[in-house]
This record gives structure tokens, sequence and C-alpha cells, in this order.
């Protein structure tokens, strides 16, 4: 492979493996708390998009119910970014108290929790789907601003490079947003606290950590990451419609697996490697480009169930 | 009576092989394995059929029964290896870990057909004979094979192969040290219920004219799970009960019009919330006096 292209793929590969990494960390934070996996967070990434898209003035010309709906104002796009990242946490805050706490208020198995996450996300969808309808609703171009170049040369003028300004926005923006994570998980009182939920819930609750308050919490920081991977994704490409985040929510899993279910740096790893792993299928292979994470998926259970960077569960009698 | 079938023949016919998927899905359960591994062997004995017919064999006119008869038995068979191949490494895995490997299989398997040129890519394979003139006789044929599965799946759950499922379904490790061969047992229930999918496939390739990639997917598998877990898993009535009952469901909300998928879903969550055991229950049937009460007592839910 010639030396332009490896860094053109590596770059890409890293951009897009950096957003599946934001976004499995909301699956892989409610999974080390609650054991389930939310299969609607695939919905609330595509929620995200809609209520950036939304408050930065952009104009519905989907065929819903709420066609050419518009907000009477619009937000610089960074703010608008922030609260409809927020928004979506509200999402998760509501999917909470609505259908996981009266489940887990019931005892009831993990399986179930995760068809109510399916039910929630085909509810979510299909809301989308009649309120917006099923349509493309694109960002403008320069929602970033006019200083963002399209296209940045990482090459020489004779062996140009080119990479996309967005991708990396999104680089620097997701790996920002981890950093972040990982200092509030490991740094402060609120991350102790949840790993202490994380690693046994009831010991946490009798040592005086209110359990469901953190579990609210978690469902919110998920849900806000959700929100924001979506928006940066949509930003790149485009909203494809409700069931936009559908792809990546499978991605997701596949990314929590490979760096080991439930674990933080994990999820990170796993999302690059994908990335990459993605960005470096060759052009004559492309068309099977969307099988990769999956095959990773695959490989890694029967080699290595408990993922590249999880610990050994031993199972006791 | 006439009029009824002409417009709920068709819907019929799915309901009963909606309910033959539950089935497929029910078997690895009945070993306490979630699987979601059906839709791909759905979808591989749709393949089969709808190569063979369309591409092997070239027929004027009604397509011959008994070759439709032969396309079931190849897609059960060919499904069975697969299932066997897949299972033996893939059901070392527990939970939510089998889930998850079942799904990468149902997304590989749907990727590599998009792709194949035998498959017709994203296009799909249309036009497939027809072996029936209407949906009436489609049903002459599922319903006894539906009959047959849920007689199979009763006398299985009181057999001592079926009790050992079981066994494995309560505590694997109990089951292991009590000189159950769990793996054996798991890839069986596996490749029972990959053989299921896998005639069904190919009965419904024939059925629905036309078979793509869209019929094995991640969605699909996901219905298919909705069938058992809200019928109610621990009786194989449960998976018919469930797959009629939710292929139905979009047809009696079609007055909701565009509301009738949020309603759909709103009802998957409801019903995870209150119906946990799911809507046809052992002990529920037992009331009736129709069965005998199940040997194990659930200890959880579910």
């Amino acid at each position: 492979m010639e030396l332009g292209t490896f860094i053109q793929s590596l770059l890409n590969g890293l951009s897009i493996g950096s957003v599946y990494a934001i976004f499995a960390l909301g699956y892989t934070l409610i999974f080390s708390i609650l054991g389930i996996i939310n299969f609607a967070h695939g919905a609330v990434f595509t929620l995200g998009a809609y209520f950036t898209y939304f408050l930065i003035g952009g104009v519905n010309n989907g065929t819903g119910v709420l066609t050419n709906l518009g907000l009477p104002f619009g937000l610089p796009f960074v703010l608008a970014t922030l609260l409809g990242s927020l928004l979506a946490g509200g999402v998760g805050v509501i999917l909470d108290r609505m259908a996981f706490r009266p489940l887990r208020a019931r005892g009831a198995d993990p399986l179930l929790a995760l068809v109510l996450s399916l039910g929630l996300a085909l509810l979510l969808v299909n809301l989308a789907q009649y309120l917006i309808g099923a349509e493309i609703l694109s960002f403008p171009s320069n929602v970033y601003g006019d200083w963002l170049p399209p296209a940045i040369n990482f090459g020489s003028t004779e062996n140009p490079i080119p990479v996309r300004g967005v991708q990396i926005i999104i680089f620097t923006v997701s790996m920002f947003v981890v950093v972040i994570l990982t200092l509030l998980i490991n740094r402060t009182k609120i991350g102790k606290a949840l790993r202490a939920v994380a690693e046994n819930a009831t010991t946490a609750n009798l040592l005086g950590i209110s359990t469901e308050r953190f579990i609210l919490f978690t469902f919110f920081l998920s849900g806000f990451l959700g929100g924001l991977a979506g928006t940066l994704v949509a930003t790149s490409f485009s909203i494809s419609g409700p069931y936009f985040g559908v792809t990546y929510g499978l991605k997701g899993l596949a990314v929590i697996v490979l760096g080991g279910l439930g674990d933080i740096p994990g999820a990170v790893v796993g999302g690059l490697v994908i990335g990459l792993a993605e960005a470096f299928v060759p052009g004559d292979f492309s068309a099977y480009k969307e099988a990769v994470a999956f095959a990773l998926l695959f490989v890694i259970l029967l080699v290595r169930p408990q993922g590249l960077l999880g610990r050994k569960v031993i199972q006791k009698v | 009576m006439d009029t009824f079938f002409s417009t709920y023949g068709f819907l019929m016919v799915q309901m009963m092989l909606q309910a033959l998927l539950g089935l497929s899905l029910y078997f690895p359960m009945m070993a306490g394995q979630l699987s979601l591994a059906s839709p791909g062997f759905y979808a591989l004995g749709g393949y089969i059929a709808a190569v063979i017919s369309t591409k092997v064999v070239v027929t004027q006119g009604m397509y011959p029964f008994h070759l439709l008869l032969l396309e079931i038995l190849l897609g059960a068979m060919a499904s069975g290896v697969l299932a066997l191949l897949v299972g033996i490494p893939a059901l070392r895995l527990k939970g939510i870990y089998l889930a998850l490997a079942t799904i990468a299989f149902v997304e590989i398997l749907r990727v590599v057909s998009l792709n194949l040129d035998i498959t017709g890519g994203a296009v799909g394979i249309f036009g497939i004979p027809q072996p029936f003139a209407n949906p009436l006789s489609y049903a002459l044929l599922v319903l006894p094979l539906l009959i047959l599965v849920a007689w199979f799946a009763a006398r299985l759950e009181r057999s001592r192969v079926g009790r050992a499922f079981t066994a494995i379904r309560e505590d694997e490790l109990a089951a292991d040290a009590m000189g159950i061969n769990p793996t054996y047992y798991k890839v069986l229930a596996f490749v029972i219920g990959a053989m299921v999918a896998g005639g069904i496939g190919a009965i419904s390739a024939h059925f629905l004219n036309t078979w793509n990639a869209r019929q094995g997917t991640f969605d699909a598998a996901i219905n298919v799970l909705a069938y058992v877990l809200i019928g109610g898993s621990r009786t194989f009535w449960g998976a018919i009960v469930g797959g009629f009952a939710l292929t139905a469901l979009p047809e009696i909300l079609r007055p909701l019009g565009d509301l009738r998928l949020i309603v759909n879903g709103l009802l998957l969550v409801i019903g995870a919330i209150y119906l946990p055991q799911g809507l046809i229950r052992p002990a529920w049937l037992a009331a009736l006096g129709k069965r005998k009460v199940a040997l194990v007592q659930p200890k959880g839910e579910l």
C-alpha cells in the first residue's frame, strides 16, 4: 500500500473509530452498571442528531406530521450540539424512569430488559418517522464555520494526502470527550460512586450510595454520549432518516464486545480497532466493509469472550 | 367464507410461518440458550429454494410439489450442517454473549448475501414459481407442518432429551455434574431450531414470491425473539401464540395508520414490564387442566 493512501486510511479510520468509541461508551456505561444492553441507544443517537439539526435552525423537509417545521431561531452550532446532546441525555433519563426502572423494581430477568430496550427502540424510531418523516436531512456543509477548510492536505503538493476537515474535528472532539469521561470516572467522587455501583449495586447501596440516582445519571450520560456521536456522524454524512442509528447501534455492540463488555478503556480501543479495520478494507472488497465489525465480533467471542481488555469472569457455584 | 380467505388467507399463512419461526427459536431456548440465529437460517433456506426453483430447475406452470418438498429438506439439512459448524464453537458462550455472536452471524450472512451473484445481490431473487394457486393451499402444507413441529416440541418437552434441556436451562453446572453433557445437548437444540428455520425459509421463498437480504436481518431476529418472550418462553405454546399475535397485530392496528408501528413498540414495552412471563405460562396451562405441571418450577421470571 502506498504511504499516502495508508496515512489517509489511518486518519479516516481513527476519525470514524473515535465516534464508534464515544457511542459505544454509552452502551458500556449502562452495561457496566446494570448488566443489560440497551438497544434503544441507537435510537437516542438518531434523536441527538435530530435535536441538533433543529436547534441550529434547520427546517424539516421530511413528510412527517411536523413537515416544514423549523424553530424560529437558530443557535450557534457548538451550543446547539451541547443542548442537543443534553436533550438526548434527557431522553435517556425518561427511558429509565418510564421503562427500565419499573422493570428493575420487579426484579425481572436481564433478558427481558433486552426485549424492553428493543421495544423502546422500535417506539422511538417510528415516533421519529411519524413526526419527521423518512427523508434525509443534511447539515449545511459549513456547519463548523467557514474557517474549517473542506479538506486538509497532510502530504506535500506533489503527493497530496487530503483528509476532510470534518474528520479532524470529529476525532478531536471525540478524544476530548473520552479524556473528560475517563477523568470523571477515575478522578471524581461521582466516578468513584459509579464504579462502586458497577462493582456491586447492593453493597454500594448499603454503604450509603443512592444507587437509583447513579443509575439515572448513567442513563443521562449514556444518552448524552449517544446524542453527541449522532450529531458528529450526521455532520460528516447526513441524517439518513429515523433508521440512521440502527447500523451504528449494531456496530456499537461489536465495539463493546471487542473491547470487553462494560470496560471503559476497552470501548475506546474497540472503537478505534473497528474504525481502522473498516478503513483498511481494500477497495475491491468495500462491499464487505459492513461485515468487518461483525466478523471481528464473532472471532473475538470465540477466541477471547472477555474482550481485548476485559477481565475473565470466573463462574462461581 | 371465500372472501374471508381471499382477504385474510395470506395473513393466516404468514402467521403460521412466523409461529414456526418462533418455535425454531424456542428449541435453543428450551436448553436456556438465547440464540437469535433463526433469521439467518431462514434466509439460507429461502435462498436455497429460490436458487433451485429459478436457476437450477426451469419449470412451466405450477411448480411441482415434490420439488418443493425436496427444497424444504435441503434447506433444513443445509441449515442443520451450518448450525453444527457454527454451534460447536459458539455454544461455549453464555447468555448475552451467545445472543451477540448469533447477531453477528446473521449480519455476516446478510452482507454476504447482499454481495454474491447467485443470491441476486441487493435486488434479490424475483419471480419464484408458485407451487400452489392460492394461500389456502399453502395453509394445507403449513398448518400440518406447524402441528407436526408443535407435536414434536410437546413430545420433546417430556422426553429424556427435553429434561436434559430443562436441566441445562435451570443450572448448567449442576446438569454437567449430574452427567449431562451440556455441549452435546446445547448443540442439539441449536441444530433442531436451525433445521426448522431453514425448512420454513424454503416455503416462505415460494410463498412471498421474492427473496432478498432483508429476510434475514437483525430486525427479523428481534421480531422472532419477541414472539417467544411475549408469548411465553416456558412452553412451546408461547412461541405459537406469540407468533400468531404479533404477526396479526400490525394488521389489527391497521386502522391506526402510521401510528401502528409506534403502538407495536409500545405494546412490546408494556408486555416486557407487565407480562414478564409472557402470555402463556405452564402453570396457567396446568390450571386449564390440559397438561401436567412442569417438572421443574421456574425459579426466576421469564
